[in-house]
């Protein structure tokens, strides 16, 4: 059996995130609440914080409590996921498939609280507002924020790759006018860190927050007191 | 002489895309005068601007997708 490139890099990814994790958990226990904080311990409070704020500026109290979890594992794993190129793996999210998931969860997520909020009563109505013939309207609906959401993320981030490696071919054929050294890409090694810096971090930076900020609102617009 | 059409038809599909940016950029421009008109909103501005520009941009991804779709499906 032969494992897919993109498998791969979500396992290594996965494993990646699961040891920093428990690295974090190490520092923050050993960390004394009184004293200045430096370091991963500082990182890790900015960003808390932050996923925090957001998540209790949209959603009340009682989702925040376990909304905030899940949305700051999937901002670390989209952030991640992006960047994963740099390091000479295959990004998983330009693969359909792991956006889709994503995309997924985040309905899921959507009609759960839409259900826990309304009840049974509420919830079957609500397919049905504001008359009964919108039912068709309310369907394509949900299955448009799933699309939009899952092929934000894809096409962004396939796009990225696939302008990075017509810049490295196109880049390549430049070089060997060079004579001599031109076989070996000169002139990519020093126009793409450039590219990569906004194609990679700054795209993937974007990407992730723009997804977490799209799932936090829509929870919170099926939430009656936000 | 099929693949130069094919070329064709993903440049004019990505055209698209060109509306979608000049209003994303009209979402910016609003954004910053509204947040200096009223600082104390920014928070709210901001992300009521993301959410938008988001949304309006899902048009020029689809616009991307059916490019994609026709270069590597159609010209494969």
């Amino acid at each position: 059996m032969k494992i897919q490139a993109t498998l791969l890099s979500v396992i290594i990814i996965t494993v990646f995130m699961a040891l920093l994790l428990l690295y974090v958990n190490r520092k923050l226990k050993a960390f004394d609440p009184l004293s200045k904080p430096t370091g991963i311990v500082l990182l890790v409070i900015t960003f808390a914080e932050m996923i925090d704020n957001m998540v209790r500026g949209k959603t009340n109290e009682r989702v925040a409590k376990y909304l905030t979890p899940y949305i700051m594992s999937v901002a670390m794993y989209i952030f991640l996921a992006n960047i994963a190129g740099l390091f000479a793996l295959e990004t998983p999210t330009s693969n359909y498939s792991v956006t889709l998931v994503l995309g997924a969860l985040t309905c899921i997520l959507i009609e759960v609280y839409s259900f826990r909020e309304r009840g049974v009563k509420g919830y079957i109505k609500s397919w049905f507002e504001p008359l009964a013939p919108f039912v068709l309207l309310n369907v394509l609906s949900k299955i448009s924020t799933l699309l939009s959401l899952s092929l934000r993320l894809f096409g962004n981030i396939l796009s990225g790759g696939i302008l990075m490696s017509v810049i490295y071919q196109m880049l390549g054929s430049i070089s060997k006018l060079i004579p001599v050294i031109g076989k070996f890409n000169i002139v990519g090694v020093i126009v793409a860190p450039v590219l990569h810096f906004y194609f990679d971090l700054f795209s993937g930076v974007m990407q992730a927050f723009i997804f977490i900020t799209l799932t936090i609102s829509f929870i919170g617009k099926e939430l009656p007191n936000s | 002489m099929e693949k130069a059409l094919l070329g064709f038809a993903a440049a004019m599909c990505v055209c698209g895309g060109c509306v979608t940016g000049i209003f994303e950029g009209k979402v910016a421009i609003q954004a910053v005068e509204s947040i200096g008109k009223n600082p104390d909103a920014s928070d709210k501005i901001q992300s009521m601007a993301i959410i938008g520009a988001a949304v309006s941009e899902t048009c020029a991804i689809y616009c991307l997708l059916v490019a994609f779709l026709i270069i590597f499906i159609l010209g494969a």
